[in-house]
């Protein structure tokens, strides 16, 4: 993995519509070139709205973001998409009419590569391209193809950095490893990824962490250290009842150790 | 120039505009009538249909049954054209599909040098009992903004049946147009109906009026109607259901965006009931285009008014 610093938030805030509180508050973090950093936290704590902020849908009112060095704090949307940043959405919108095929081809850049790409991009979804190219991206879809889909368009874009905000949000636990395998085929791509999400099992597929809680930053640093301290900060028991994977369990081992040695258990 | 090949500029103006004319050919042998202005130049029947046509002053009447129990898989072919730059053109059509017939109609409205053309229209349709009728009605007229068109239509669906319209003008411009149908459903049908259109500049205008009567019981409709106003067009749909017996529900949908300095967009859903056991409801949206829609294509790299024109192109 390359060492080199591909995104970097420094003391970004954003307000509240009603501007009376900040809703992310002086935020700095960085995201290392080909690395699968995530952001972690509970409902609320700012993490979508930070990664919409990357993206450029919404501004901060103050602090600075980096993209391969350059500034692209006033740039929009369209100019950092151009520069290698997308996001896929939590809920992917709908397209009255819009084919997949024309979905997922708006992303590539060079239109010779069109076909492959897409038909790529589904395989890698486990999609069939021949059944999924022609339908449309409209309510037809469930919402778990729709978000399928997304990564797909995400995948046939080859940007430099994903913002992947909840991917896995409204997935039933058995789908939930295709996308932890998912996500890891974009890593191989070449892609940087920042995964926005509030669970504790998918953030384990990450190499650094930060967690954000009520718009700030708590910690930044190795997955295991910040899932200690969010499963402090979360509530023990009830986090360690739903964990499906080992290295998860050995997180919570730790925990109780620790707390057992301070005889709170 | 000969009426046949006459005919066929007309259909091929249609193709220009990637509109699907393949099945509709002078070769095709399925059913059609087809004129050039106010001349019919083309008859052709097949069995269990019956399509006639009277030449009168400015236009003409076209009758046409499909008889009791008909099933179709080919559309029959209505292709109501005019090459000439300015005239007159009324079509009178009286079309009855009698009990347990399925048929598709296409018609096709073509104008495609219009600069000061009007065509009128007062259709009425019957449809019998367990029946599937489908009427696509779709209008292409040319560059000039140089059309006026005002077709009115009055529909009666009967028991059981389904009853599909679909009427599509989103390709070149449109001028003054102003659509009104009126769709009787009795006992048990359904009613489908979709509008689409799409002005582009301050010469266009559309209005459409598209309203259901739900007059029998379990009647159930839906209507859909769609279109942008862009570089100063106008748009005003009124989307009219009234629920008039029991059980019967109804919901018009209208979706409307509008873009650029001086284009106007109104709908109006005009929603009714009279029985207590009616649910007629209605949504509307007028405006620019969604924003997580904008945001969605903006973040793989298109420009918003790349992004507006690829949404809208595909809502129509």
């Amino acid at each position: 993995m390359s060492s080199d610093v591909l995104l970097s938030v420094k003391d970004i805030s954003i307000l509240s519509e009603d501007r009376q509180c900040n809703i992310v508050d002086t935020i700095s973090f960085d995201v290392m070139e080909g690395s699968i950093h995530s952001i972690i936290g509970p409902n609320g704590a700012g993490k979508s709205t930070l990664g919409y902020a990357i993206m450029g849908v919404y501004h901060p009112c103050s602090g600075k973001i980096f993209f391969e060095g350059e500034d692209i704090t006033d740039l929009s949307i369209t100019e950092r998409a151009k520069r290698g940043i997308t996001l896929a959405w939590q809920t992917p919108t709908r397209f009255d009419g819009l084919s997949v095929y024309d979905y997922i081809g708006v992303s590539v850049k060079d239109k010779n590569l069109i076909e492959q790409r897409v038909g790529e991009a589904l395989e890698i979804v486990s999609l069939d391209p021949d059944i999924y190219l022609k339908r449309k991206v409209d309510a037809n879809l469930s919402g778990g193809e729709r978000k399928r889909i997304e990564l797909a368009a995400v995948i046939a874009m080859r940007p430099k950095l994903v913002i992947l905000d909840e991917a896995e949000a409204g997935m039933d636990l058995i789908v939930l490893e295709s996308f932890m395998d998912i996500f890891n085929k974009i890593k191989k791509l070449g892609m940087t990824i920042l995964l926005i999400t509030h669970r504790e099992d998918i953030g384990m597929v990450s190499d650094n962490s930060t967690l954000i809680w009520d718009g700030k930053v708590l910690a930044n640093g190795p997955f295991r250290d910040i899932m200690v301290l969010y499963c402090q900060k979360a509530g023990l028991k009830k986090i360690c009842n739903r964990t499906l994977f080992n290295q998860f369990d050995e997180c919570i081992d730790k925990i109780i150790e620790e707390e057992t040695r301070e005889n709170k258990i | 120039m000969s009426e046949r090949s006459d005919s066929s500029e007309i259909l091929n103006s249609l193709e220009k505009y990637n509109l699907d004319i393949s099945d509709y050919l002078p070769s095709h042998s399925g059913p059609k009538l087809v004129l050039n202005f106010n001349k019919i130049t083309t008859v052709s029947e097949v069995e269990g249909i019956i399509l006639k046509g009277r030449e009168i002053e400015n236009g003409i009447i076209a009758d046409i049954v499909i008889k009791e129990g008909t099933v179709l898989e080919d559309p029959i072919h209505l292709c109501f054209g005019v090459n000439k730059e300015t005239g007159l053109q009324e079509i009178f059509p009286r079309i009855i599909a009698e009990d347990n017939s399925s048929v598709t109609l296409q018609a096709h409205c073509s104008f495609p040098n219009a600069k000061n053309l009007t065509h009128k229209m007062f259709g009425h349709i019957y449809v019998g009992k367990n029946c599937k009728f489908v009427y696509n009605e779709t209008h292409y007229h040319g560059e000039h903004n140089g059309t006026t068109v005002a077709p009115v239509s009055y529909v009666y669906v009967g028991e059981n049946s389904y009853f599909e319209n679909n009427f599509f003008l989103t390709q070149g411009t449109i001028g003054r147009m102003k659509i009104q149908i009126d769709i009787y459903a009795f006992k048990d049908s359904i009613i489908n109906s979709n509008v689409k259109a799409f002005g582009k500049n301050s010469l266009d205008s559309i209005r459409v009026r598209d309203a259901v009567f739900l007059e029998g019981e379990n009647a159930r409709s839906i209507i859909k109607m769609k279109a942008a106003a862009i570089g100063g067009g106008e748009v005003m749909m009124f989307g009219i259901t009234e629920g008039n017996a029991a059980n019967t529900t109804g919901h018009v949908d209208c979706t409307e965006i509008v873009k650029d300095r001086g284009s106007r967009c109104r709908a109006i859903p005009l929603i009714r009931a009279t029985d207590e056991s009616c649910h007629i409801t209605h949504e509307a949206s007028l405006g620019k285009v969604d924003s997580a829609q904008l945001n969605a294509l903006m973040a793989r790299g298109l420009d918003e008014d790349e992004a507006t024109d690829l949404i809208i192109k595909n809502m129509l």
